[in-house]
C-alpha cells in the first residue's frame, strides 16, 4: 500500500505542478473566456430563433438548450486542446524527455496536462454559471430536494470523466505522429464528429437514426453526457451516463496503451 | 566494469523519397517509394564506470541515434546495447532510474515555474525521499550557484542559468550515467566555461560516468579525458584525449619577423605566408627537428619576433570530418598520412 502511494505521489505532484503553471498566467484564460461567453451568447440568441412560436424542441425547452450548451462547451475550452500540446512533443522531440523516465508515460502525461486543464474547466465552468444565470435564469429544476443536492456531484464527475476520455483519445490521435509525419486531419475529423454530436446540440435532436449510431460511439460521452445531466437529471439516467462514460474510458484506455506500446517502438527521432 | 557497451549498433530509418513532377506525386500516394538511411553503422565501444567520454561527430553523423539507442528511447535495427548491464531497448523504465540526460535544446524545466518546482516534481518522479531531496538540492544549489535564481520563473533567466539549472535538475537523481547533448549549445564563453567546470565537478564529485557529445572542442578538451568519433554511422576514432591532441602536437605554426628582408627558403621547407621580411611555416616535428629548424630561421638575420604556436585539436578533428566515406575517415583516424591531409584541410578552412 505504501509502495503504491509512493508511486501515485508522482502523478499528484505532476498534476498540482501543472495546475501551478497554469495559474502563474492567469491572463492565459482571458481569450477562452472571451470566446465562450461569445459563443454562448451567439447560441442563446439562435435557440431564440428556433423556439419562436415552440417552447419545445425534442423535450427541451428553450432554457435546457442554452444551458446544454453552457456545459456541453466546458469539456470543449477545458479539454480540447490535449492533442496539440501531445502532439508538438511527439513532433518537437521534447517526447524523449518524457519516455526516459521512471513512471507511467500515460498516467505521468494524463496527470501533467489533466492538471493544467481542470483549472482552466473551472474557470469556465464558473463563468458559464454567471452568463447563464445573466442570460436564462437558474438551471432547470429537478424532479426533488435530494435531486437538486446531489446533481452537481454527478455533473462534477460526468465533467471529470468527460476530461478523462477526451484526453485518452485525443492521446491516441496525437500518438499516430509514431506513423504519420501529418496526423492533424484525424484529430479534425474527431473535432467535428464531437462538435455535432452532443456538444452543439443534445444528441436528441438528431436525426432519430443518426442518435441511435452515436450512442454507440464515444462521442456523446465527451459533452453530451455531463450536459444530459445539467439540465434534464434523473438517478437513473445520470447512472446509466456515467457508467457508459466508465466504460468508454476503459476501452480509451486500453487503445491508448496499446498505441503506444506499439508506437514508441517505431519512435523515429533523428538529430539533436 | 563497463558501464556503457556498445555492440555492432545499429540503426535504419526509412524515409519517403520525394517524387518530381505531378504525375509522379500522384502515383506516390498509392506506392510512396521508400529509401533506407543508414544513420548508424555497427558501431562498437565500451566505457567505463566514472570514464568521461566525447561523442564526436560533424552533424549527420549518427551521434544523437547514438544516444537515443542506449537511452531506449529509440530501438535499434541491428546489434545490441547495454548501459548499466541492462539492454535499453527492453529496459528503458528500469535504466531510467539510474541515467539522466540533457539536450541542450529541448528543456525539462517548467517555463513559466521557478526550477524549485521542476527539482520538487523530479524529486517525487524518481521517488526520492522529501528530506534526501532537500538535502540534495541544498548541495546541487551550492554547487551549481543557483541561489539567486532558486525562485525566479525560469522564463526569466539566461540561456547560461537555465542550462546550469538543467544540468542540476539531471544531477539530482545522482545518476550513475550522464548522457549529455550538446550542453553549452549557444552559451557565450564565460558560461560555457562555468557548465565545463561543474560537469568536470559532478563526474568527480559524485562518480558519474559523463557521455558528451558536442561540438565545442572547448568542453572536449576541459571536460572529457577520451573521445570517440563517430563519422558516416562508423567509428573512426577511439582514442585518449591526451593521444588525440598528441596528434595535433606534432604540428607546430612558427611565425618569424626580422628587421630587413632575407631568403626565407630552408633547404627542406618553404614558408606557407611570406612577406619580404616575414614568415610562417607549418613545421611535422615527426619529419624537422624544431629546434634545427628555429636555429636556421635565426641564423638568416636579425630576428625581430618569433612565435610557436601548435596545431589547434580542432583542425584534426575538422581533417577527420572532412572525409569523404567512413572508409577514408578510419584511415585518417588511425593516423595514417593525417598530418598531410590536416595541411590540406587546414587550408581549406
Amino acid at each position: 500500500m505504501r509502495s503504491l502511494r509512493r508511486g501515485s505521489r508522482v502523478y499528484a505532484v505532476a498534476a498540482s505542478t501543472a495546475m501551478r503553471e497554469k495559474l502563474a498566467y492567469p491572463g492565459n484564460f482571458a481569450g477562452s473566456m472571451f470566446t465562450y461567453a461569445l459563443f454562448v451568447f451567439i447560441f442563446s440568441r439562435v435557440w431564440a430563433g428556433a423556439y419562436s412560436g415552440t417552447t419545445e424542441i425534442a423535450g427541451y425547452t428553450m432554457r435546457m438548450s442554452v444551458w446544454y450548451f453552457i456545459v456541453a462547451e466546458v469539456p470543449s475550452f477545458g479539454f480540447g486542446r490535449f492533442f496539440w500540446t501531445l502532439s508538438r512533443d511527439m513532433k518537437s522531440g521534447q517526447v524523449a524527455y518524457l519516455l526516459v523516465r521512471p513512471y507511467d508515460f500515460i498516467r505521468y502525461n494524463f496527470a501533467e496536462k489533466f492538471g493544467g486543464s481542470l483549472v482552466e474547466a473551472c474557470v469556465i465552468l464558473a463563468e458559464g454559471l454567471a452568463v447563464g444565470l445573466m442570460l436564462v435564469g437558474p438551471p432547470p429544476a429537478t424532479a426533488s430536494a435530494m435531486a437538486a443536492m446531489t446533481r452537481p456531484l454527478f455533473l462534477a464527475a460526468s465533467l471529470l470523466m468527460a476530461g478523462t476520455l477526451n484526453y485518452l483519445l485525443q492521446m491516441t490521435i496525437a500518438m499516430t505522429a509514431f506513423w504519420f509525419e501529418e496526423n492533424e486531419a484525424f484529430f479534425w475529423i474527431f473535432q467535428k464528429f464531437s462538435l455535432v454530436v452532443g456538444t452543439l446540440m443534445p444528441i436528441e435532436f438528431l436525426p432519430r437514426a443518426a442518435a441511435r449510431i452515436a450512442v454507440w460511439t464515444p462521442f456523446p460521452y465527451l459533452s453530451y453526457a455531463p450536459a444530459r445531466i445539467a439540465v434534464a437529471f434523473s438517478f437513473s439516467d445520470a447512472l446509466s451516463l456515467l457508467a457508459r462514460q466508465a466504460l468508454w474510458i476503459a476501452v480509451a484506455l486500453w487503445l491508448a496503451r496499446i498505441v503506444f506500446a506499439s508506437g514508441s517502438r517505431r519512435l523515429s527521432v533523428n538529430g539533436g | 566494469m563497463a558501464a556503457i557497451v556498445a555492440n555492432r549498433l545499429t540503426k535504419t530509418f526509412t524515409a519517403r523519397v520525394r517524387p518530381s513532377g505531378r504525375l509522379s506525386a500522384i502515383r506516390s500516394l498509392v506506392r510512396p517509394e521508400l529509401r533506407e538511411v543508414e544513420a548508424v553503422k555497427g558501431v562498437s565501444f565500451e566505457v567505463e564506470e566514472g570514464e568521461l567520454v566525447a561523442f564526436l561527430g560533424p552533424n549527420g553523423a549518427g551521434k544523437s541515434t547514438t544516444i537515443k539507442m542506449l537511452m531506449g528511447i529509440l530501438q535499434p535495427s541491428g546489434g545490441g546495447a547495454s548501459v548499466l548491464g541492462l539492454d535499453p531497448s527492453r529496459e528503458r523504465v528500469e535504466l531510467s532510474r539510474y541515467v539522466g540526460a540533457v539536450f541542450g535544446q529541448k528543456s525539462q524545466l517548467w517555463f513559466h515555474l521557478p526550477p524549485s518546482d521542476s527539482f520538487r516534481l523530479l524529486g517525487a518522479v524518481y521517488e526520492i525521499d522529501e528530506d534526501d531531496r532537500k538535502w540534495r538540492e541544498a548541495e546541487l544549489i551550492e554547487r551549481f550557484g543557483l541561489a539567486p535564481y532558486w525562485d525566479v520563473p525560469v522564463r526569466k533567466l539566461s540561456l547560461g542559468e537555465r542550462i546550469r539549472c538543467e544540468i542540476a535538475a539531471s544531477l539530482l537523481p545522482a545518476p550513475l550515467v550522464l548522457f549529455l547533448d550538446e550542453p553549452t549549445i549557444g552559451l557565450d564563453v564565460v558560461a560555457k566555461r562555468e557548465i565545463r567546470q561543474l560537469l568536470a565537478e559532478a563526474a568527480r564529485v559524485d562518480d558519474t560516468t559523463i557521455f558528451l557529445t558536442s561540438h565545442d572542442m572547448g568542453d572536449i578538451e576541459k571536460v572529457c579525458k577520451r573521445a570517440i568519433i563517430i563519422h558516416h554511422g562508423e567509428v573512426v576514432v577511439d582514442e585518449s584525449m591526451k593521444d588525440l591532441r598528441h596528434r595535433a602536437l606534432s604540428l607546430k605554426h612558427v611565425g618569424v619577423r626580422y628587421a630587413s628582408p632575407v631568403n626565407l627558403d630552408l633547404p627542406t621547407l618553404s614558408p606557407v605566408k611570406r612577406t619580404p621580411t616575414a614568415a610562417s611555416y607549418e613545421v611535422d616535428t615527426r619529419k624537422h627537428s624544431l629546434a634545427e629548424v628555429v636555429r636556421a630561421l635565426a641564423s638568416r638575420g636579425e630576428l625581430e619576433d618569433i612565435t610557436i604556436e601548435d596545431e589547434p585539436l580542432e583542425s584534426v578533428i575538422a581533417a577527420i570530418y572532412s572525409a569523404g566515406s567512413g572508409a577514408e575517415a578510419h584511415a585518417f583516424g588511425s593516423g595514417d598520412g593525417s598530418l598531410e591531409r590536416l595541411d590540406e584541410a587546414s587550408s581549406d578552412a
